[in-house]
């Protein structure tokens, strides 16, 4: 049995401790990271009571559940900061990465957990690959969300609609990831190859962050 | 089989009219090509996740969320191309006509709903009567929308393509080039190309 909540409570005393003791953009960092590590936790417990209501097993409510569930969860510590604090566009940018870190970090941690820490080269393109999808879903929410819209009821529509994208962009990665060999290295690198097409093509070019 | 091909065939189109529509969004700091870029993409990651699960799984998701919702995000992401590109003029809801589109959207979804589930119909229905009543607005105002003509033309087009290939699936007989569903998909598959253009001259003009 794998209790992933006693996981959650041994990575997030200390951050927990540090948010209280820091002033300023540290403990905001910190604390968009531990709402990404709580809402990952949360994500879990959703996405396996659907799958159980849904009568479908654990594989397959990996690409058809827990996507939707987890890229919900994410987007909410997020548009809580955005809505509630008014921030600026580069704290939101950085807000939405620390979430996905946050987030990324602690389903590593349940997947080590899971299946153990003998394979190194596999790990480390898990690590990488689901990092990089997290950070991804994360800045295309983010991104849309300061510079696509410009009114209220078009942010609340692109905002969705953007949140639908990532949705099943998670889970076409979620289903390369679920299959061995060739197919699982392939799924690892969509993400990776993504942000790096943004590093050289797109970040010079558009100059948002 | 056919179904497998016939999505790999929309795959490959949409990549090209993505890969289109990124360059002229980046090249020409377009908001309405970015838009167009996800309107395409949104489409594209919905058939690739349908492919994958045919692929590695054999079969089609067995709850239909994750693609559904790719195809609500296309819809949205094709009303506000339509609304971005000229904001509607609120002379334009004087005309009657355009109702057309949610009364059609609607009289579609008690069909449908008599086939398939509730709730994803009735928001299909709904983003549907949307587009169609954007799409005929612009239509019947050519003088105020003229550079929005085609691509108003193209959205009724598709929004009609989708329902013959819905109504197609309801009356499923062969899995053979001659089930008419796999015409409309094809149709499909042709339109979004044509849609290039009618972004381009919604853009430009």
């Amino acid at each position: 049995m794998n209790y992933i909540e006693n996981s959650y409570i041994c990575l997030a005393a200390p951050v927990l401790l540090a948010i209280l003791c820091l002033r300023g953009p540290g403990r905001r960092s910190l604390a968009f990271v531990l709402s990404g590590m709580t809402v990952c936790l949360l994500s879990a417990y959703i996405s396996t009571f659907l799958a159980g209501s849904a009568g479908v097993d654990l594989t397959t409510a990996s690409y058809e559940i827990s996507p939707a569930v987890e890229e919900i969860m994410k987007s909410l510590p997020l548009l809580f900061y955005v809505l509630v604090f008014e921030p600026d566009r580069g704290t939101v940018i950085a807000g939405a990465l620390l979430v996905a870190v946050g987030f990324a970090t602690f389903e590593n941690v349940c997947f080590l957990t899971s299946y153990g820490t003998s394979d190194l080269l596999h790990l480390m393109i898990r690590g990488f690959g689901t990092g990089a999808m997290h950070v991804v879903c994360g800045m295309i929410i983010a991104v849309s969300l300061l510079y696509l819209w410009d009114r209220l009821r078009l942010r609340i529509a692109g905002t969705f609609a953007v949140l639908c994208l990532v949705v099943t962009f998670h889970a076409v990665f979620n289903i390369f990831v679920n299959q061995a060999g060739i197919v699982f290295w392939i799924g690892s690198l969509i993400p990776l190859i993504v942000i790096l097409v943004y590093l050289i093509f797109i970040r010079s070019r558009v100059g948002m962050i | 089989m056919i179904e497998s091909i016939e999505n790999a065939l929309q795959i490959i189109v949409l990549l090209i009219c993505s890969g289109i529509a990124l360059y002229r969004a980046i090249a020409n700091h377009s908001q309405t090509w970015v838009l167009a870029f996800l309107f395409f993409g949104s489409w594209l990651l919905g058939d690739i996740y349908w492919l994958v699960c045919l692929l590695f799984y054999g079969q089609t998701p067995q709850i239909s969320i994750v693609s559904d919702l790719s195809w609500y995000g296309s819809y949205i992401f094709l009303y506000l191309l339509l609304y971005h590109s000229s904001a509607p003029d609120k002379d334009s809801r004087k005309h009657r006509l355009p109702w057309l589109g949610p009364v059609f959207a609607a009289g579609m979804a008690v069909f449908f709903i008599t086939q398939g589930e509730l709730l994803s119909n009735l928001i299909y229905a709904s983003l549907m009567g949307l587009l169609l009543f954007a799409a005929l607005s612009r239509k019947i105002d050519r003088k105020r929308y003229q550079n929005q003509q085609f691509l108003s033309g193209m959205i009724l087009l598709f929004c009609l393509l989708e329902y013959g290939l819905w109504t197609a699936s309801c009356f499923w007989k062969t899995d053979t080039l001659s089930n008419p569903y796999y015409w409309f998909d094809f149709l499909l598959t042709v339109s979004f190309v044509f849609f290039l253009p009618a972004i381009k001259k919604a853009v430009t003009e």
